[in-house]
């Protein structure tokens, strides 16, 4: 018989990876049409961050996500990153490439203040415009500044800038100190039917609830949430490297080390808690690894929910589910159904 | 006679098959991908303010097409294939390598063993992974040999010509059984625990004595793969100025690049790393692999030489997620506060450090979960073994113990009868609660995402 159950897991997870620093910078180049490069040397891995740092320089020099062309990963022409690790990319290298916007953005002010005779520090960079703050009716389009900056004032507008985040060294005898800038939060909620006869657990549903600071790109940080998700159903059920007495693994194929396919998936709701973050760009954190940290533990939670029993290794396989569920038959009183 | 018309009839139909067949047939080269010059961009990449809007990825529209070119849809003219030779046995003294036949066999350009890698170790933290083992045989998985072919099959079936005489060593498998001192030492002399954490807070034995329960659970988690879609591939190209361009999966480039520059002993300058577009990482891309064998391959033949792992390389040669035994005790009040944990974590490091220095700490500092607990005593530990080496993935230990901390947490309310919700939004950090290392946390939203995903999942709905 299938009994439903339900279970929580909430968790914490840092921004950055500790041991040592990790640094980031970045290169923001303005074109002489109001268009710029950034140049950064962090990899994409798939999860879109080069979206998310075009996303980050456009919004400090006032310009659109496709106005940006990123330039990334290559050691000879872009500036040094510690990596696509760490949930870091959307913080660290984010706060890098705001930096460097940043500065950037200063010499197009310096460049505009006389041509809107005011002073640079009374602009502001909006809809691909430098205009007067408060005054919008005042303004230069970016790309007439950017050209007036190269080309009259002799002054390109190109800014670096790095970052590392604030942190202070534990204590090795007893592991006080900041070990990571900040940290982010989130709750899943799971919800499975357990087959009482054969052990087998289907995830139905999951509800997530994560915080990523502001999210830069909504659409990216459900997409790391599901696939985190998909990651934390393998982990729970089903994924597990296996050796023999020899030391050699026996099922590194894909035929023998089960993965959860498309219709192993449950139906996921995502929900992005509000949330800003002063240290990160524009209130982010990052949300790429915590997606997959509470899944494996709200799913064992409803099995426990569902049939009572408290698997406490990974992977609970149906095997595994089985005999626990059995054990915890004989252990139980017999009874005749008084009906 | 009648034998004759038979064989005439076959071979009109078969005409007849061909012809249709030729309609049917797909051109055996893809023609030329064109891309219409117009490329309609999306609207939302067109708007300000940028962050905030859900900006599509510029690379998606390759990727829909399948048209990213990853490293593996590389080509460069004269470009060799490169195969690595595994040991396929855990631990083991390399008595002798003999590749002579190897290098004998047609379309073989050049044979590479572990002594001729000028500086054979290296590793993010301690540099203790050889690039291919010389001397010793650390875990089945290790490389001992590599090969550079003409084509790729030819490559493989070099590596069955190389002959590779071992003589075992006691291995040990078992985390805990590492541990011991009597144990068979992984990398002898050294000790099998090669790092460990400690966190402090309060006093946990007064925590104890105050509490009205105390629970006790033991957790475990399982290796597992990172499985992404592209496996580890590499392209290098020494050319005549003595630099070295490397198209690689890398997933950090800098740290890459040092690594090469240590492992080749050449200076960083000399060394150019490209990363392309990566089919995935999740943590199992951090770190050099083929790298300095693919660029020394080259240097030997002259010519682009590429590596591509296998699915079984991947599990085999790569690193893995830390399996972690957890033990946990913790002191509660009967209305569910907590007062006291104490945890200790066994990490099995697999043969390599790897970043197990990164993932023992965050396992450490998050194994009490997101709650105000004052008295605290966590203690990690992460061990040698001969297995495949553990290292980065998706959440560096946090998996781990947020499945240890959490399934814990739900025995504790199902003991106290407590609603599972109820408990963890009376023990959750607030904005400015202290962490288990004394720092002030701020922009704290734990207690959010529980009522959020409460809500929306209909927790504390009547179930039906």
């Amino acid at each position: 018989m299938k009994r439903r159950g339900r279970g929580i897991a909430c968790m914490w997870y840092p921004i950055g990876f500790t041991v040592a620093a990790n640094p980031s910078a970045a290169v923001v180049k303005v074109n002489e049409d109001g268009t710029a490069t950034l140049l950064t040397g962090t990899v994409e891995t798939g999860q879109g961050s080069l979206t998310i740092l075009g996303q980050i320089a456009a919004e400090e020099l006032g310009i659109a996500t496709d106005d940006v062309h990123v330039v990334s990963a290559d050691t000879d022409s872009t500036p040094m990153d510690t990596g696509a690790i760490a949930s870091r990319t959307t913080y660290v290298t984010g706060n890098a490439v705001r930096l460097a916007a940043a500065k950037a953005k200063a010499i197009l002010f310096e460049v505009a203040a006389p041509m809107l005779r005011v002073k640079p520090d009374q602009l502001e960079a909006r809809d691909r415009k430098i205009q007067v703050k408060g005054y919008p009716q005042r303004y230069l389009p970016i790309g007439e500044v950017a050209n007036h900056a190269q080309v009259v004032m002799g002054e390109p507008p190109i800014g670096a800038a790095s970052f590392n985040p604030a942190t202070v060294a534990l204590d090795p005898e007893t592991g006080q100190g900041k070990p990571f800038s900040t940290y982010v939060y989130a709750t899943q909620i799971a919800e499975v039917d357990v087959d009482d006869e054969t052990g087998e657990v289907d995830v139905i549903r999951i509800v997530a609830a994560h915080d990523c600071g502001t999210a830069i790109n909504p659409m990216l940080v459900e997409g790391q949430i599901e696939g985190g998700i998909s990651m934390g159903v393998g982990f729970a059920l089903q994924e597990e490297i296996l050796f023999d007495a020899a030391g050699r693994q026996i099922n590194p194929n894909l035929t023998n080390y089960i993965m959860p396919t498309s219709l192993d998936m449950p139906e996921i709701e995502v929900n992005i808690v509000k949330s800003y973050d002063e240290t990160g760009p524009f209130g982010a954190k990052g949300v790429g690894e915590p997606t997959a940290v509470p899944t494996a533990a709200a799913i064992l939670n409803a099995i426990h929910n569902a049939v009572g029993v408290r698997i406490t290794s990974l992977p609970a396989t149906a095997e595994k589910v089985l005999a626990a569920i059995k054990a915890k038959r004989a252990q139980e009183p017999k009874r005749i159904a008084a009906r | 006679m009648a034998r004759k018309t038979k064989v005439a009839e076959k071979k009109v139909s078969l005409d007849a098959w061909r012809e249709t067949d030729e309609t049917l047939r797909l051109p055996a080269i893809t023609p030329p991908v064109t891309y219409p010059i117009e490329t309609l961009v999306p609207e939302v990449r067109q708007q300000t303010p940028a962050v905030g809007q859900r900006a599509t990825r510029p690379d998606g529209r390759l990727h829909g097409l399948g048209q990213t070119r990853y490293i593996d849809d590389l080509a460069f003219p004269g470009m060799l294939y490169a195969k690595i030779k595994r040991a396929g046995i855990a631990a083991a003294r390399i008595k002798s390598i003999d590749t002579r036949e190897a290098e004998a066999l047609p379309g073989v350009m050049a044979v590479l063993t572990g002594r001729e890698i000028p500086v054979n170790s290296f590793g993010p933290s301690l540099k203790d992974q050889p690039v291919l083992a010389d001397d010793l045989v650390f875990h089945a998985g290790d490389g001992v040999a590599a090969v550079a072919a003409v084509t790729e099959q030819i490559a493989l079936d070099a590596l069955d010509k190389i002959k590779v005489e071992y003589e075992p060593l006691p291995a040990v498998f078992d985390p805990v059984e590492a541990m011991k001192d009597d144990a068979p030492k992984v990398h002898a002399p050294n000790s099998n625990i090669y790092a460990t954490k400690l966190i402090k807070k309060g006093d946990i034995e007064k925590g104890f004595a105050a509490s009205d329960h105390i629970f006790e659970g033991t957790f475990r988690t399982q290796m597992v793969e990172h499985v992404p879609l592209e496996p580890h591939a590499s392209i290098a190209m020494w050319d005549p100025n003595g630099r070295v361009s490397i198209y690689s999966t890398l997933g950090r480039i800098t740290l890459g690049r040092a690594d090469i520059a240590r492992t080749l002993k050449l200076p960083i300058n000399r060394i150019r790393v490209v990363a392309t577009i990566v089919g995935g990482n999740f943590g199992g891309k951090n770190e050099i692999t083929q790298e300095p064998v693919l660029a020394l391959l080259s240097k030997k033949t002259g010519l682009p030489v590429k590596g591509t792992f296998t699915r079984t390389e991947e599990f085999i040669a790569t690193t893995t997620r830390h399996p972690i035994i957890m033990e946990y005790k913790t002191g509660v009040m009967k209305d569910g506060r907590i007062i006291a944990r104490k945890v200790r974590l066994v990490l099995d490091g697999g043969a390599y450090c790897s970043w197990s220095e990164t993932t023992l700490g965050k396992a450490c500092i998050l194994a009490a979960g997101p709650y105000n607990i004052d008295n605290l005593h966590a203690e990690a530990f992460v061990v040698y073994t001969n297995k495949t080496m553990t290292g980065a993935m998706r959440g560096f230990g946090a998996p781990q113990v947020c499945f240890a901390y959490e399934s814990h947490m739900d025995d504790i309310a199902a003991a106290l009868n407590i609603d599972p919700l109820d408990i963890r939004l009376l023990n959750a950090f607030e904005e400015g609660s202290p962490s288990p290392t004394g720092q002030v946390l701020h922009s704290v939203v734990v207690k959010d995402t529980l009522r959020t995903a409460a809500e929306r999942f209909g927790w504390k709905e009547p179930r039906s």
